[in-house]
């Protein structure tokens, strides 16, 4: 780059960077405006996917095995450790028969006559087990049936093959559709926000030209474009997450209390913030300098 | 201090100029002429950096290029003044701010910046149009504004190209006579213009164009 930034040139740099928004305010607030509203709007997109996503993986999550045991001198706590030991199992609990009665009367409140004349309790024991990642992969909940099954004093065992399958299909399904949309949105985004930037420079190419015909370094020409990009994508970051905010609590009063987690971050607010406000920065400069580029070259 | 050696251009197989050789010693005062479309804007376009010849080189200050590089162009600028034919002002700043950026990009500090600007503003009698806008000028006015730009850095070269062509003969007169002297305490100076009665008045070194070749060098 022709010519060092000596101290006056920093002071015009920095003098002319604030000028120049002032002269340049409509499309400041414009090109902050577009920033704010197309991050917003793919913001709100990543939300509702990473929600849906833990919301699917917390139905998978679920009791996917259960595996009824006989009668048996085994102490549950030595049952479970051997149920444990089997690959793939993550977690499991032990349902006593008197457990098992207990949930089915609380089940049956209300027609507690169906019960009547059972003397016995005629439930066996059993154990909820889960396995890690089944959802994704049904195959390996199949192998894992198997092997219980293998164990002597383990009854049967019962588990809804079809059902994890569905689910499976199901979240590669909206896997598939949330990444193309993504892509699509992604794409708009920048396409909107870098087609704003380049119509606001195109109109100060004359601007551009003057100074490089007088001699000014493609830095001191640049740096304030640059210094333009950094506080279009602070006002836009901020913009994106006063907007989001907004939305929330428009929505939350809206919608019914169990749909509101569709609507919260994934994560923290301040990491948000500081996400908004970086993607912001870095088009707004990245758009400018682009932009500028082809000024200056020609 | 300036040398050309067999400059050709051509755009999309035109020619604007074919082989012009031509040497303007340090603090020469010449005019470059001819008619409309000679070459005239051309030729100057490409001592100052701002177009590219399609064969032939350049000696200037010693140096030799072909093409003259991209970062040695905002450095060479800087030793010209350049007027443009179309001023090349910046419509929406101020009279001063216009003259004051030639002297900004090159680190100058702020208040000899002020000082330069305003003594150059009365010496080619705008200073009472410091503070209005460009785009509010006539064009007359614009023209001293961007003849102001370009001598205000005290360069060491000014090219010119018809920079009286918006001014009436007197103020014409007037604006060749700051040229000459400028010429005086030794810059060089080249004029494009095609102002016969003005170039006879001055009776400096004339280099003719026709058709983009050199025609006539001589007083």
């Amino acid at each position: 780059m022709a010519g060092s930034l000596k101290g006056a040139n920093i002071f015009y740099i920095f003098s002319d960077a604030v000028r120049s928004i002032r002269e340049n305010l409509a499309t400041t607030v414009l090109t902050a405006l577009t920033l704010g509203f197309s991050l917003s709007i793919f913001a709100v997109f990543v939300f509702v996917f990473f929600n849906m996503r833990s919301v699917i993986n917390s139905w998978g999550d679920r009791t996917q095995i259960v595996a009824y045991v006989l009668d048996s001198t085994e102490a549950p706590q030595a049952m479970r450790d051997a149920i444990m030991r089997v690959p793939g199992v993550s977690s499991a609990e032990f349902v006593s028969r008197e457990k098992a009665l207990g949930e089915l009367k609380e089940e049956l409140k209300g027609h507690e006559a169906i019960l009547e004349g059972v003397d016995e309790n005629p439930l066996p024991a059993s154990f909820e087990i889960r396995v890690a990642g089944s959802y994704k992969d049904p195959a390996v909940l199949t192998t894992v049936a198997e092997r219980l099954k293998a164990i002597p004093w383990v009854e049967d065992v019962q588990y809804s093959r079809e059902w994890v399958e569905k689910l499976s299909a199901f979240f590669r399904f909206i896997e598939l559709v949330a990444l193309f949309i993504g892509v699509f949105l992604a794409g708009a985004t920048i396409f909107i926000i870098s087609n704003t930037i380049r119509l606001t420079v195109y109109a100060r190419r004359e601007e551009i030209e003057i100074m490089s015909l007088v001699g000014a370094s493609d830095s001191f020409i640049r740096v304030p474009f640059f210094i333009e990009g950094v506080l279009q994508g602070i006002i836009g970051g901020l913009l994106a997450l006063a907007i989001l905010a907004g939305g929330r609590l428009l929505l939350l009063s809206k919608i019914p209390p169990y749909f509101s987690f569709v609507v919260s971050s994934p994560v923290p607010v301040p990491l948000l913030a500081l996400i908004l406000v970086g993607t912001g920065v870095v088009m707004g400069v990245a758009g400018c300098l682009i932009s500028m580029g082809r000024f200056l070259k020609a | 201090m300036i040398q050309l050696f067999h400059i050709t251009k051509s755009f999309e197989g035109a020619f604007a100029l074919t082989d012009i050789s031509l040497k303007i010693d340090k603090g020469e005062f010449l005019f470059i002429t001819g008619p409309s479309g000679a070459g005239k804007s051309t030729l100057l376009n490409i001592i100052f950096g701002s177009e590219q010849p399609t064969e032939g080189q350049i000696i200037l200050d010693g140096r030799n290029y072909f093409k003259i590089p991209r970062s040695e162009v905002a450095i060479l600028r800087r030793r010209i003044g350049f007027v443009f034919q179309d001023f090349k002002l910046l419509p929406a700043r101020t009279v001063f701010d216009n003259v004051a950026l030639s002297l900004k990009v090159m680190g100058v500090g702020p208040r000899e910046v002020r000082n330069r600007v305003l003594r150059m503003l009365s010496f080619v009698k705008l200073q009472h149009r410091a503070n209005f806008k460009a785009m509010s000028l006539s064009g007359g006015e614009q023209q001293r504004v961007a003849i102001a730009r370009a001598l205000v850095k005290e360069p060491a070269i000014i090219l010119a190209d018809e920079p009286t062509g918006n001014l009436d003969p007197a103020l014409s007169i007037e604006t060749l006579e700051l040229f000459k002297e400028v010429n005086s305490r030794g810059t060089t100076v080249v004029v494009a213009s095609h102002d016969k009665n003005l170039i006879e008045r001055f009776g400096r070194r004339v280099v003719r164009l026709e058709d983009g070749r050199l025609a006539s060098d001589g007083r």
